[in-house]
C-alpha cells in the first residue's frame, strides 16, 4: 500500500535533486531542467496531499489538483522567455556556462 | 454616477496594454515614443477612476471570484501606487528609449522600443492583481505575471552582454525562488487543506494540525518573498541585476516589485501569526537585512551599485515594520521609499547618458544643471533620512511602531545603521556640490522629465511636512 509518506519522500527527493542541480551544475540549460525538476515535485506533493484529503462527501479537495493546473502553464511560459534568454546569451557569448558569466562583480 | 468596481481598473489596463500593443504592430510608421505617452495617459485615467471605488471590507466567507480576489483599502491604494510607479517609469523609458535603439544595431530604427514601452503595462496589471491577491493560487499566478514580464524587461537591452547576465541571473534565480514559493504552499495546502488566506487562518488556529509541517510551509514561502522583497540572505541577485538592468527597468524592479512583496508578504504572515517562531524568523531575517544593506553600500562607487544596496537597506527599515505588524507604518515608508527611490533614478537616467553611472561622473553636477543636482540632492537627503522630506517620517514611524512594541534590538541596529547610511549618501551629494569638474556641458532635460521630477521633489518634502493625506488614505 501506497501511503502518503511515500509520495511526500519522493518529492522530497525530486525537490532536493533539482536543488542541488541549481546549486552545483555549471551549464544553464541543466539549471532550468533542475528547476523544472523542482516545479514537479511541488505539483507531486499537491497531487499526493489532495488525494490523500478526502472530505466528508468522500471527494478528495480538488482545489490542489487545479492549482498544478495553473503551475504546469506558468512553468512553461516560464521555460519559453528562459530559453529564449537563453539563446540571446549564447548568440553573445557562444557559451551556456555560467563560469563565463561573471562580468558584473564589484 | 456610474459605480466602479475595483476589478474593472484591472480590465481598463489589460485592454489598454493590447490597445497599445496592436496599435505598435500595425502602425509602422509613428514615432514609438507615442506609445508612452498614450499608455502614460491610459494608465492617469485608471489612476483617476480608482479613487471612485469604494473599498470592500475584507470578505472572510466570500465564495466565487471574491474568495481570491479583495478589493480592501489596502489593495486600493497599492493599485494606485503601482499605476504611479507605472507611469513615473514610463516617462523614465521615454527618456531611455536612444539607449534602447542603439542595442539593435541594423535592424529598423525603432524596432524594439514598442515592446519596451509596452511590458510595463502588463507589469502594472500583475501588481494590481498581486495587491488584491487572498488566496494562494491568485498570489502564484499574479506573482509570476510580475516576474515573467520582468525577465524579458532586465534583459531587454540583449545586445549588451552586461544586460544579458543582469537578466540570465534574475531569471534562474527568479525561478528558483517560485519552486520554493510553490513547494512551500504545497505543505501549507498539505497541513490546513486551504489555499484561502482567510480560511488557513482559522485552521492554523486549530491546536490540532502539525505546527512544524506549517512552519516548512511558511519557511520556504518566506524564501520567496525574502526573494522579492531583497531580504537578506536572499538578496544575491540584487547588486547584479540592479546594475546591469536597463535603469528605467531597475528603478521599477526597486520599487513596483518591492511593494507588491511587501502587501504580499503582510497578507501572508498575518495567519502565521499564531505560530510563536514566525516573529522570531523575522526579527533575525530584519536584523541581518539592515547590516548587510547598509555595511555593503559603504564602499560602492557604482551609483546604480549603491542604490542596489540601498534598495536593500530600505527592505531592512520595512521588516522592522512588517515585525511589528504596523500596516500604515509599511505602507507610509512604502510610498517615501517610492518617491526618494523614482527621483534618483530619473536623475540618474539623464545623467549617464551624458556621462556614466559612477558617482566620480556625478562630479560638478551642481554647476553643469542646478536642477538635477537639487533633485539628487532632495533624493538622496530623503534616503538617508533627513528630517523635513518623507525618507525622514518613514523612519519614524517604523521606529516609533518597534519602541511601542519593545523591539529594543532592531531600534539600535536600526538607528545605528541610519548614521551609516548617511556616509554613502551623503557621498553622492559631496560628489554632486564639492567636486570640480572639467567637463562643463550643460546638461538638456526634456519637459515632461522636468515635469515628472519636480513633482517628486515636490512631493517629498511635502509629505516629510504633512504626511497626513497618506495616512488618511488608508484609515478612511
Amino acid at each position: 500500500m501506497v501511503t502518503l509518506g511515500d509520495y511526500l519522500l519522493v518529492s522530497g527527493i525530486l525537490f532536493s535533486i533539482g536543488f542541488a542541480g541549481v546549486m552545483l551544475r555549471r551549464n544553464l540549460i541543466i539549471i532550468l531542467m533542475s528547476l523544472e525538476l523542482m516545479l514537479n515535485a511541488a505539483n507531486l506533493s499537491l497531487v499526493a496531499f489532495s488525494r490523500f484529503r478526502v472530505d466528508s462527501s468522500g471527494l478528495p479537495n480538488y482545489n490542489a489538483q487545479v492549482f498544478v493546473f495553473f503551475i504546469i502553464t506558468v512553468a512553461a511560459a516560464e521555460v519559453a522567455v528562459g530559453l529564449a534568454i537563453l539563446v540571446a546569451l549564447y548568440r553573445v557569448r557562444q557559451t551556456t556556462d555560467v563560469k563565463d558569466i561573471r562580468q558584473l562583480r564589484f | 454616477m456610474m459605480r466602479i468596481t475595483a476589478p474593472e481598473l484591472e480590465i481598463a489596463v489589460l485592454v489598454l496594454g493590447m490597445v497599445i500593443l496592436l496599435v505598435e504592430t500595425f502602425a509602422t510608421k509613428i514615432d514609438k515614443r507615442i506609445l508612452a505617452f498614450a499608455a502614460i495617459a491610459g494608465l492617469a485615467i485608471v489612476l483617476l477612476a480608482s479613487f471612485f471605488v469604494a473599498p470592500s471590507p475584507s470578505p472572510d466567507q466570500a465564495t466565487g471570484f471574491w474568495s481570491f480576489y479583495t478589493a480592501d483599502r489596502l489593495s486600493i491604494f497599492f493599485k494606485q501606487f503601482a499605476l504611479v510607479t507605472t507611469i513615473f517609469v514610463l516617462i523614465m523609458m521615454a527618456d531611455y528609449a536612444p539607449v534602447v535603439r542603439r542595442s539593435f544595431p541594423g535592424a529598423a530604427p525603432q524596432s524594439g522600443l514598442g515592446e519596451f514601452l509596452t511590458l510595463p503595462i502588463f507589469t502594472c496589471l500583475g501588481l494590481m492583481y498581486l495587491v488584491s491577491a487572498i488566496d494562494f493560487v491568485f498570489i502564484f499566478v499574479s506573482l509570476e505575471l510580475v516576474t515573467i514580464s520582468f525577465y524579458v524587461l532586465v534583459s531587454f537591452t540583449r545586445r549588451n552582454p552586461i544586460t544579458l547576465e543582469a537578466g540570465t541571473k534574475y531569471l534562474v534565480l527568479s525561478a528558483l525562488s517560485t519552486a520554493f514559493l510553490v513547494y512551500g504552499i504545497a505543505w501549507i495546502f498539505g497541513v490546513t487543506g486551504q489555499t484561502n488566506l482567510y480560511r488557513l487562518t482559522e485552521a492554523l488556529a486549530n491546536p490540532a494540525i502539525n505546527h512544524n509541517a506549517a512552519l516548512l510551509g511558511m519557511g520556504f514561502v518566506l524564501v520567496a518573498l525574502g526573494f522579492k522583497i531583497a531580504a537578506v540572505p536572499f538578496q544575491i541577485w540584487v547588486p547584479d541585476v540592479y546594475q546591469g538592468a536597463p535603469t528605467p527597468v531597475t528603478a521599477y524592479l526597486s520599487v513596483g516589485s518591492k511593494a507588491a512583496g511587501f502587501v504580499v508578504l503582510l497578507r501572508v504572515l498575518q495567519p502565521f501569526l499564531v505560530l510563536p517562531e514566525t516573529q522570531r524568523l523575522v526579527v533575525l531575517i530584519a536584523l541581518l537585512t539592515l547590516i548587510y544593506g547598509n555595511l555593503a553600500a559603504l564602499p560602492q562607487a557604482n551609483l546604480k551599485r549603491l542604490l542596489a544596496y540601498s534598495s536593500i537597506a530600505h527592505a531592512g527599515y520595512l521588516l522592522i515594520g512588517v515585525v511589528c505588524f504596523d500596516v500604515r507604518a509599511v505602507s507610509f515608508y512604502l510610498v517615501a521609499y517610492l518617491l526618494m527611490t523614482l527621483l534618483s533614478f530619473a536623475v540618474l537616467i539623464i545623467v549617464a547618458q551624458q556621462t556614466g553611472e559612477e558617482i566620480s561622473d556625478f562630479d560638478g553636477l551642481a554647476r553643469r544643471s542646478p536642477f538635477l543636482a537639487f533633485a539628487m540632492l532632495i533624493g538622496m537627503v530623503s534616503l538617508a533620512g533627513v528630517p523635513f522630506t518623507a525618507g525622514f517620517l518613514g523612519k519614524f514611524y517604523i521606529f516609533y511602531a518597534a519602541v511601542l512594541q519593545r523591539q529594543v534590538a532592531l531600534v539600535v541596529v536600526g538607528v545605528l545603521t541610519v548614521g551609516c547610511g548617511f556616509y554613502y549618501y551623503l557621498k553622492v551629494v559631496r560628489a554632486m556640490y564639492w567636486q570640480s569638474t572639467t567637463n562643463i556641458a550643460k546638461i538638456p532635460v526634456n519637459g515632461l522629465s522636468r515635469l515628472a521630477i519636480s513633482a517628486l521633489i515636490l512631493c517629498t518634502i511635502w509629505f516629510g511636512i504633512y504626511p497626513q493625506p497618506i495616512l488618511d488614505a488608508l484609515k478612511r
